[in-house]
């Protein structure tokens, strides 16, 4: 039905009195009246604590668990008043403003509101050519780095390049390699983490040849006496045989992706102003 | 206790090599140095029930401390200790019915409501009101620490001790006047013998036989936080209670400007001062301490580094010459510090962290900003403020303690935390407590601590010691490594220490002629079975490095041989006496710019041993040996020990020292001055992922663990409990080896 379709109405003669603007601001204020306390009768008050049946199933499943067995009457007394007595604080707390400023109760709401916004994402349909594709573009991920094995004769008292340097050269013509202040085996470990705790400088140097000599070799803080046992090259993964994984690696990555959007689309309301320096 | 070689001694030796072949033999009774027997024993120095700041009673506490099946880390020792100042909480008041006793039954209100550990003393039914300089309003008024510890607190652990027949007593976390906080007690008069054949009651109110009215007093006169008047009365002036006097022979007293004739104590006045004042009022006390219960009791800075530097005009940290000044003052009672602190699972490790404390108005950091695989840098710093005690030849001993208070976001009895673990559960500090055939009782535990023979290792890594020193000489006098190690292995299997002539062991000083070879043994117990961790799946930190060791059953990867040199005591008032570790220290870690007073250049690892240079002894026992050359000077040798190799990524550095535990820190910084813009946001720092997908909480990285995106990851990251867990550490305390002619190692007699 549109409005051209409406019927005409009958022309009406009504009273005078009944066209007064004043009349109709007091009818309309008499109607908004009415039905603002239609609604707030239906809210809660705030002044009346409710214990429904929730609050003392919830009692009795706690002390169930607590003690293996139902709570008799009194003890379910004490329980609901405990709960009453919870309750009272909360409501005080509240209108205090207590939760204000408190950094848990603003990450519980962080994470409550995190929830609601997760529970309206759907995750894209996905296909091999799609995950291979995010595979490519993470393969740092999945990739075995190269790895080595070495070891370190640890110097005591002088380290000077000297020292070092003659350590090595008795070590490379059999002085046992626990000789001075012990020996550290290292097994397999990443190339990334050898330039974190010795340096780039060391890592090329470590993998000169001859493998398997002593030889003072420059780290960050210093000359170590160190030895490259096996050095195993790098090794690309390979999508068949990680498809699982990268399927679940794939949904963690899209999900946190949407949620970003979707946290960011609701902040477009929000004008954001940044005070201060950041670190 | 030292060793030296009389000719007596020598002419054994000569004796023992010419009726047998080796000197591999166990030593004769003749050459024993007569110890009383003892055992390495476990305890707990530091912890908190309601009545302080804590989550749970004292019954609660002393169940999951001591309790060896529920909780099975249960120690074999405990001492009760929380804050020193007011409460007003009833902490002798029951959770459940679990925990009341027929002495303690549980309380209810008039109403029937059952009254827990949370109830305020006036609201206990029947209502207990304080005494003293009353404050406050009911029924929320706060009791005295004299008062709780004298009146309730002493009889319900008496009480409990009895009943489980378990060693405790009760000590106080001090509030300390010019510093932060301080772990002491004084056990006079506290779990008397009559209690071992007392008949305890079917009925309460519980009557102690002993008395912790010694405590309570040093409590009253000296604790920072204890501002009352009252001498130890009812009311103040009326003279009804203790009437203490807190007087110090030799101290001005009376004549002292901060002296209350009403109070008859020292209350230093606030403002410009009040760190010199207070200070000088805390060496009083443990004056005090030496004065009246010199073998009774002992003071133990806790937590030290945390408060920052020491602050003279304010209550702060503590700088090395304080610890001097102690130790002086009252060598048997202030003869350490609680150097790795508790509160291990906090956000901020043992809740040490970067701009913690406002000093005159700037957010200073604690002493080295965090701590290093757990703890304080005054020690897991090599050659910092605890080898710089030690290379003075003091008796200045570290120790560990849990600082319990709650499980942070968790409840008490949850096996996860986000603040603290309980007595036993992470940290153990064993002594060596000489008993013979006697029961463990307070006075030969807290002689055990004193002894120094004693280590203190996190989450199980070890659980036996045996650290022993011994002289050799070229000729009848030489002894081998394998008899040394002989010696170590027997005294680990036997949980026990050694009583050999010419060998030393921890908190000992061996003296030996110059030119000695000391032959160093290290026997340690990495137990294979699980510990005490809830949380099996692999340590995320050594995951960075390609390894897979579940969380639980932790392998210990070295052992380092620290040696330092001892040079003798320091001057008061010299220049290298006083001096304070550096604020910027976190990110500027350079020994040049410590003060010699704080650092003894000299301290370095000599040794360390690894699975490439020990060996099994079977049943989880490990034995290594150093043979020190010629030795010319006096110097000591100490041990730690982890289950984390060299160059692990935010953990351990290149030449295997803690990092910094920055990394693993997930708090919020303040910023650099209060009310400044500059503050840095929760899990700003954290490096290490935790990627183990479980399907519980404890099989998989925790859901508690905060997230974060790191470049291309996000997700969980290494934090809280799971990062103490995953970071294990030991220290051992020190042998001293005094080399005739040179320094005398003047702390230990």
């Amino acid at each position: 039905m549109t409005i051209a379709t409406l019927p005409t109405a009958k022309a009406t003669v009504w009273p005078a009195w009944l066209q007064e603007p004043l009349l109709h601001f007091a009818l309309l204020g008499s109607l908004l009246f009415a039905a603002d306390h239609f609604l707030v009768a239906r809210t809660d008050d705030p002044s009346s604590i409710v214990v429904g049946s929730a609050v003392t199933s919830e009692a009795k499943n706690g002390f169930r668990i607590a003690r293996g067995r139902e709570p008799n009457a009194e003890e379910l007394a004490a329980l609901t008043a405990r709960w009453v007595d919870n309750e009272v604080l909360y409501r005080e707390g509240i209108a205090l403003q207590v939760d204000q400023g408190d950094t848990m109760i603003r990450d519980r709401v962080i994470f409550k509101a995190l929830m609601l916004v997760e529970s309206g994402l759907k995750l894209p349909p996905v296909d091999d050519a799609t995950l291979r594709a995010w595979f490519e573009t993470q393969r740092v991920r999945y990739d075995e780095p190269a790895r080595y094995d070495f070891q370190e004769a640890v110097l005591a008292g002088d380290t000077s390049e000297a020292a070092a340097r003659a350590f090595a050269q008795a070590l490379n013509a059999g002085t046992p390699s626990d000789a001075k202040a012990g020996l550290r085996v290292f097994k397999g470990r990443p190339l990334e983490n050898l330039v974190q705790s010795y340096g780039a400088e060391f890592t090329k140097a470590l993998e000169e040849k001859p493998q398997g000599e002593w030889r003072a070799l420059p780290t960050r803080d210093g000359l170590r006496v160190m030895r490259l046992d096996t050095l195993v090259a790098p090794k690309p993964a390979s999508f068949e045989a990680l498809r699982n994984v990268v399927l679940a690696d794939w949904t963690d990555a899209t999900m946190a992706q949407l949620r970003t959007d979707a946290v960011r689309a609701r902040g477009k309301k929000y004008t954001v102003e940044v005070k201060g320096t950041a670190p | 206790m030292s060793f030296t070689f009389s000719k007596s001694q020598i002419a054994l030796a000569a004796l023992a090599v010419i009726g047998a072949t080796t000197m591999t033999t166990a030593p004769t009774a003749a050459t024993a140095a007569g110890k009383t027997p003892g055992k390495y024993v476990s305890g707990d120095i530091h912890n908190h029930t309601t009545c302080s700041d804590g989550s749970t009673s004292m019954q609660k506490l002393v169940k999951k401390s001591t309790d060896t099946v529920d909780t099975p880390w249960g120690l074999d020792w405990f001492v009760q200790a929380g804050h020193g100042g007011s409460g007003n909480r009833n902490c002798t008041l029951a959770e459940d019915a679990s925990l009341a006793t027929p002495a303690y039954p549980l309380v209810y209100s008039t109403a029937g409501v059952l009254q827990g550990p949370t109830t305020t003393w006036q609201n206990t039914n029947p209502p207990v009101n304080p005494k003293g300089r009353v404050s406050g309003t009911a029924p929320n008024q706060v009791m005295w620490r004299w008062q709780a510890i004298q009146e309730f607190q002493y009889p319900v652990l008496e009480y409990l001790a009895a009943q489980k027949n378990k060693p405790m007593f009760l000590g106080v976390e001090s509030v300390v006047a010019g510093h932060e906080h301080t772990s002491m007690s004084v056990i006079t008069g506290q779990m008397p013998l009559a209690l071992d054949n007392a008949a305890l009651p079917a009925t309460g109110p519980y009557v102690s036989l002993g008395n912790s009215t010694a405590l309570a007093q040093w409590e009253y006169c000296f604790d920072r936080n204890d501002t009352d008047t009252s001498r130890g009365n009812t009311t103040v002036d009326s003279g009804i209670g203790n009437n203490w006097n807190c007087s110090v022979t030799g101290s001005a007293n009376a004549a002292d400007p901060s002296w209350s004739a009403l109070a008859q104590k020292l209350i230093p006045a606030g403002g410009a001062g009040t760190g010199d004042r207070g200070h000088a009022k805390t060496v009083d006390a443990v004056r005090w301490q030496a004065e009246f219960h010199g073998n009774g009791s002992y003071y133990i800075p806790t937590h030290l580094e945390r408060a920052g530097p020491f602050n003279p005009n304010g209550n702060n940290g503590f700088n090395v010459e304080h610890l001097r000044n102690f130790n002086n003052a009252a060598p048997k009672v202030a003869f350490g510090f609680e150097s790795q602190p508790g509160h291990g699972a906090s956000s901020d490790r043992g809740e040490y962290a970067t701009r913690r404390n406002n000093i005159g108005g700037v957010n200073t950091d604690s002493a080295g900003g965090t701590t290093y695989g757990g703890t304080g840098v005054y020690s897991a710093q090599i050659g910092g403020v605890w080898d710089a005690l030690l290379g003075e030849g003091r008796n200045y001993w570290f120790f560990a303690s849990s600082d319990w208070h709650n499980r942070g976001s968790f409840g008490a009895d949850d096996r996860r935390s986000t603040q603290d673990f309980y007595p036993g559960e992470y940290q153990r500090a064993y002594s060596l407590v000489r008993n013979g055939a006697d029961k463990l009782r307070p006075q030969t535990i807290v002689d055990g601590m004193r002894s120094g023979n004693s280590f203190s290792t996190a989450g199980q890594l070890i659980d036996r010691l045996a650290f022993i020193a011994c002289a050799s000489y070229p000729g009848p006098a030489a002894r081998s490594n394998a008899a040394v190690e002989a010696l170590a292995l027997n005294a680990a299997t036997n949980n026990t220490d050694i009583d050999v002539a010419g060998c030393a062991t921890m908190g000992e000083k061996l003296v030996v002629r110059p030119g000695a070879e000391i032959v160093v043994s290290i026997v340690v117990r990495d137990p294979s079975a699980p510990n005490y961790s809830p949380y099996s799946f692999p340590n995320p930190s050594l995951k960075q490095i390609g390894m897979t060791q579940p969380l639980n059953l932790p392998v210990l990867d070295h052992i380092d041989l620290i040696g330092g040199l001892v040079t003798g005591y320091k001057a008061p008032g010299a220049a290298d006496y006083a001096g304070q570790w550096p604020n910027d220290w976190v990110t500027n870690q350079n020994l040049a710019n410590v003060p010699v007073a704080a650092k003894n250049t000299s301290a370095g690892i000599i040794k360390t041993f690894n699975r490439a240079t020990w060996a099994s002894a079977g049943n989880d026992f490990l034995k290594m040996t150093y043979r020190m050359p010629k030795v010319t000077a006096s110097q000591y040798v100490r041990l730690r020990g982890t289950n984390l190799p060299a160059s692990v990524p935010f953990e351990t550095d290149a030449s295997g020292n803690p990092l910094r535990d920055l990394e693993t820190n997930s708090g919020p910084v303040n910023p650099s001055v209060p009310g400044g813009a500059d503050g840095i946001p929760e899990n700003f720092y954290l490096k290490i992922p935790c990627t183990t997908v479980g399907t519980t909480e404890f099989n998989g990285c925790p859901s508690h663990l905060p997230t974060k995106t790191l470049g291309a990851y996000t997700g969980k990251f290494l934090a809280l409990d799971v990062a103490a867990w995953a970071d294990l550490w030991f220290y051992s305390n020190p042998v001293y080896i005094q080399v005739q002619g040179s320094t005398t190692v003047a702390g230990v007699k």
